[in-house]
């Protein structure tokens, strides 16, 4: 809070965009594995935070809002991406997978692959809590969830990616069939 | 921070996180919402869709009507679609088949009113209504064929 930003200010827009694009493009880059996907939410996001821009109240962080919009955006773009590979499996049925190219494995971090094979909204409140340092309102507003289901999500997504780091096949790509039904387990 | 909950990742893993994730460059494109094309280029597709409706529809009036005047099209419209009224009443599609018979209809209506009927089958159907009137109304003069021009004045005054 505290920001001073004046709804519908184009110039309070600009600055928010300068300060808070790469903050909410890393958030998206530890949900999305394509860099390019990233940069396309985020980017959405923030035209459609331009024009709602006018209507936006300050009862909440500026930024928290726009991540609230990317991290959407983002799971949208997950969910159609999990179609588009359900059919790209059908479609490649019998014939052997790409499997993992072990320079890309070399290179690629650990901890962002295990991040990006967790449901969105678990790797959303880790990135957010962990690496931004919002306290569990802030992501509450970020996640449009209540504080509690915060609390919640968080301690889900920690004993997740504990389990996936302490896994010796953590390199692995993750699964297009991975299961996120896990994370409406906990939603209000 | 009063709701944070224990870390079950341990202590190092925000320092871990911070830097992957500061590696990770985001690339300075210009900004999307600056750009007023693409944000409002899927919004106006409704609004494009109809004026090419339109425009198809004026150039399909234009080719049917031969003219660019849309009061010529709303004129061709009303000659096109004013004539399908008449057409439909049931008394004028039988008629056609019954343009000459249409007389013999009334005729049959209205026979006990009017001579008309009775003389007209007079000549036309046999020659029994000739031969009976002829010497009935004369009288007399039955035996002569010179009577022929007689009959017309006479039937025509009854």
């Amino acid at each position: 809070m505290g920001e001073g930003y004046k709804p519908g200010s184009r110039e309070d827009f600009d600055l928010l965009y300068r300060t808070a694009y790469p903050r909410v493009y890393r958030t998206l880059s530890a949900i999305l594995s394509d860099p390019e996907a990233a940069e396309d939410c985020a980017q959405d996001a923030f035209v459609q935070a331009f024009q709602a821009w006018k209507r936006w109240r300050p009862d909440a962080p500026a930024e928290a809002w726009i991540h609230r919009i990317a991290v959407n955006r983002a799971i949208s773009y997950r969910r159609s991406a999990k179609l588009r590979s359900i059919g790209e499996v059908l479609r490649r049925l019998g014939s052997p997978g790409p499997g993992v190219d072990p320079a890309d494995a070399a290179t690629r971090p650990d901890l962002l692959t295990a991040l990006r094979s967790l449901p969105p909204k678990l790797s959303a409140a880790i990135v957010l809590r962990h690496y931004h340092g919002y306290n569990n309102r802030e992501i509450a507003a970020a996640l449009g969830v209540s504080e509690r289901t915060v609390g919640s999500r968080l301690q889900q997504a920690g004993e997740r990616l504990r389990a996936v780091l302490d896994s010796p096949f953590s390199l692995e790509q993750p699964s297009a069939f991975s299961s996120e039904d896990r994370e409406y387990y906990v939603e209000d | 921070m009063s709701k944070t909950e224990r870390d079950p990742l341990g202590p190092g893993f925000g320092w871990r996180l911070r830097s992957e994730l500061d590696r990770v460059q985001p690339r300075f494109s210009t900004p999307r919402y600056l750009n007023p094309t693409k944000i409002h280029a899927w919004r106006l597709a409704p609004a494009a869709l109809a004026l090419a409706l339109t425009g198809f529809l004026g150039l399909t009036a234009y080719a049917a009507t031969g003219s660019a005047n849309p009061a010529v099209w709303t004129e061709r419209i009303v000659t096109v679609v004013h004539p399908v009224p008449p057409t439909p009443t049931p008394e004028v599609t039988p008629t056609p088949p019954q343009p000459k018979a249409a007389p013999a209809p009334k005729a049959s209506a209205e026979p006990t009113e009017r001579p008309e009927p009775t003389s007209r089958p007079a000549p036309t159907a046999s020659p029994e209504p000739r031969e009976s009137p002829e010497p009935g109304d004369e009288g007399s003069g039955s035996d002569s064929n010179d009577a022929f021009p007689t009959p017309t004045p006479t039937p025509g005054d009854h």
